[in-house]
């Protein structure tokens, strides 16, 4: 059997990489302002002052640039399943199509119903009738990013779902074993408050702007506030259920987690240090330059004092017998595809759990077809099969402390400003404000960061466990991967593009006045500067 | 006769919130911290604004005063 072309695998990679790393600079924005707009709207409704309605209109206005060039970048995604990973969607498109397709029903009927009548029913509707709609909108934004998360989730751990050897095919077992699924709700919580923390650094850092300019006070200093309050309880949150994650992925991707944390060996509890910085080698399976925080990685991985950790080494060492048992089962199921006979159903059935690891193993053997190792030679496949069950440790290592280390920053920097947003000396700290205004970006590329640390964790599955990923992609050629590659990046590239320009450009023309103020009095602004 | 009707609304409102925060709270925790998480961040940034008017008011008052 021809495996798919590695260069062909590797280009499609990237391409969804980039396609999915595009359109995840616009999620999180939508994900944390449509709720940071249902807060402001609530205000407006219950005291009636029109600056709050002035502050849903500016922020919404912003939202909805960001929305549609959102949407715009996440169509070419779903798509990209049936074009460049067709025999990953042939596996797993039972399993992987259902909360698709409730996610295009959300997104499409749903979202964009009530972010019409968002935009447009200010004064065809009553007041709490509008303020109903744009919680659905934030409701409904995301409910869509849940089920791209259960979709993924199920990568990671599928759960509801059992592999058919008549089919070839993994099957749906159990919409609630799919939903519930305990990687899906760790997941969802913690990317859509990640959102929550990306769009409250976006309000407070134009809010910063205005305010070191002297403009738009009043409507600067109040969006400054909420969205500081507003982060720092998100930031609280998101490494809360970040650390929940984590401990998922402790208990059922031991060897993203020991990438995570760089993890060669296994533990030595509880001196083992968390480690900063170190330069993991891939090839040589070492790390150098390792700089340390002593008795905080048992407690922070296991919860708990005394529980080792396995490296990666070891989990390389465990490994072996899953892929031994691996061979047996694809050898079985290929002769159950020709014959139809009982007994090789029976012995496939035996050794199941760990077909992926046969599969897995096909890369080494001997034509690239399990079924002609001959026993002399299984050791020595196995010996080459056990190092590719790891992630490349580099990236993900430091994909996830920059992410780590961006919350952190996100943390003091929320804490700092709702302290003195609460004692009202924001324009005493023109640097603290210009610190907001720089940050603004941040938040997306810790999201940015997430991402990597989760996908490059999970290789090298597509589905964890059972479905490799150089067995995933479709057979193109190299010259129609590079041309498509090249053609989103033209495109995404524009969409960024149009979107900076469209953010400034509203951003710089600030917010307008609605209607009569009814605190209009200069006076009230001492408050701010105080 | 409406402020019955009213009451039984808000009764099975409140009888359908239990269901669910049972059930979710049950199937998944995590969705369910979610659901409570969001609404009290929302809350405590709206507090947030009306603090900022109370303390603005205060601010007008005292240099009445």
């Amino acid at each position: 059997m021809d495996l798919i072309n590695p260069t062909v695998v590797d280009l499609s990679r990237f391409q969804f990489a980039l396609t999915a790393l595009y359109h995840f600079m616009f999620v999180p924005l939508t994900l944390g302002l449509t709720f940071m707009l249902a807060a402001m709207e609530t205000v407006y409704v219950v005291t009636g002052k029109q600056v709050y309605k002035d502050m849903t209109l500016f922020w919404g206005k912003l939202f909805g640039i960001n929305f549609a060039l959102g949407v715009a970048t996440g169509l070419t995604m779903e798509f990209e399943f049936g074009t460049n990973w067709s025999m990953y969607s042939r596996f797993f498109g039972d399993m992987f199509g259902t909360p698709l397709a409730i996610e295009g029903l959300m997104a499409f009927f749903m979202e964009s119903t009530f972010v019409g009548l968002m935009f447009f029913g200010w004064d065809r509707l009553s007041k709490p009738a509008h303020l109903a709609i744009t919680y659905l909108v934030a409701l409904g934004s995301n409910l869509s990013a849940l089920w791209i998360l259960v979709a993924n989730a199920s990568m990671n751990m599928p759960n509801g779902a059992h592999f058919d050897p008549e089919t070839l095919r993994m099957t749906f077992d159990s919409f609630v074993g799919v939903v519930f699924n305990p990687d899906a709700q760790a997941k969802f919580v913690h990317t859509s408050v990640a959102g929550y923390v990306a769009a409250s650094l976006f309000v407070m850092g134009i809010s910063a702007f205005y305010l070191l300019r002297q403009q738009h006070r009043e409507f600067a200093a109040r969006s400054f506030r909420m969205a500081a309050l507003f982060g720092i309880f998100s930031t609280v949150a998101v490494i809360t259920l970040g650390d929940v994650l984590g401990r998922l992925d402790y208990e059922h991707q031991p060897t993203k987690i020991a990438a995570i944390e760089g993890l060669w060996h296994t533990s030595k509890p509880p001196y083992e240090p968390w480690i900063i910085a170190a330069l993991p080698n891939d090839e040589k399976q070492e790390s150098s330059f390792e700089i340390g925080v002593p008795f905080v990685l048992t407690p922070l991985i296991t919860h708990s004092f005394n529980t080792p950790i396995t490296g990666m080494i070891e989990l390389e060492d465990a490994a072996a017998p899953r892929i031994a048992s691996g061979i047996t089962a694809v050898s079985a199921l290929r002769r159950y595809e020709e014959n139809h006979q009982a007994a090789d159903l029976e012995e496939f059935r035996a050794h199941q759990n760990d077909m992926g690891y046969g599969l897995l193993a096909t890369r080494h053997a001997p034509g690239q077809d399990v079924t002609a190792i001959a026993p002399e030679q299984l050791q020595s496949v196995i010996e080459q099969t056990k190092p590719d069950i790891l992630p490349n440790v580099f990236v993900t290592f430091w994909s996830f402390r920059l992410m780590v280390f961006l919350g952190v920053f996100f943390f003091v920097l929320f804490a700092m400003a709702s302290y003195l947003s609460l004692k009202n000396q924001l324009e005493r700290n023109p640097l603290f404000l210009k610190l907001c205004m720089w940050s603004i970006p941040l938040p997306v590329l810790a999201t940015e960061f997430g991402w990597i640390t989760a996908e490059a964790g999970r290789q090298p599955w597509t589905v964890f466990d059972r479905l490799p990923t150089f067995m995933s992609a479709s057979t193109h050629s190299v010259s129609y991967m590079l041309f498509s590659l090249a053609g989103f990046t033209v495109l995404y590239s524009i969409f960024i593009a149009v979107e900076l320009y469209l953010m400034f450009k509203f951003a710089r023309l600030g917010p307008e006045a609605h209607g009569p103020h009814e605190d209009a009095d200069p006076a009230h602004l001492s408050v701010v500067a105080h | 006769m409406i402020t019955l009707l009213r009451f039984a609304g808000l009764g099975l409102a409140l009888v359908v919130a239990l269901l669910f925060a049972v059930f979710v709270g049950d199937q998944g925790p995590w969705y369910f911290a979610w659901a409570v998480g969001t609404v009290m961040i929302i809350l405590v940034a709206a507090a947030g604004g009306v603090l900022f008017d109370a303390q603005a008011d205060a601010s007008v008052s005292e240099g009445e005063f």
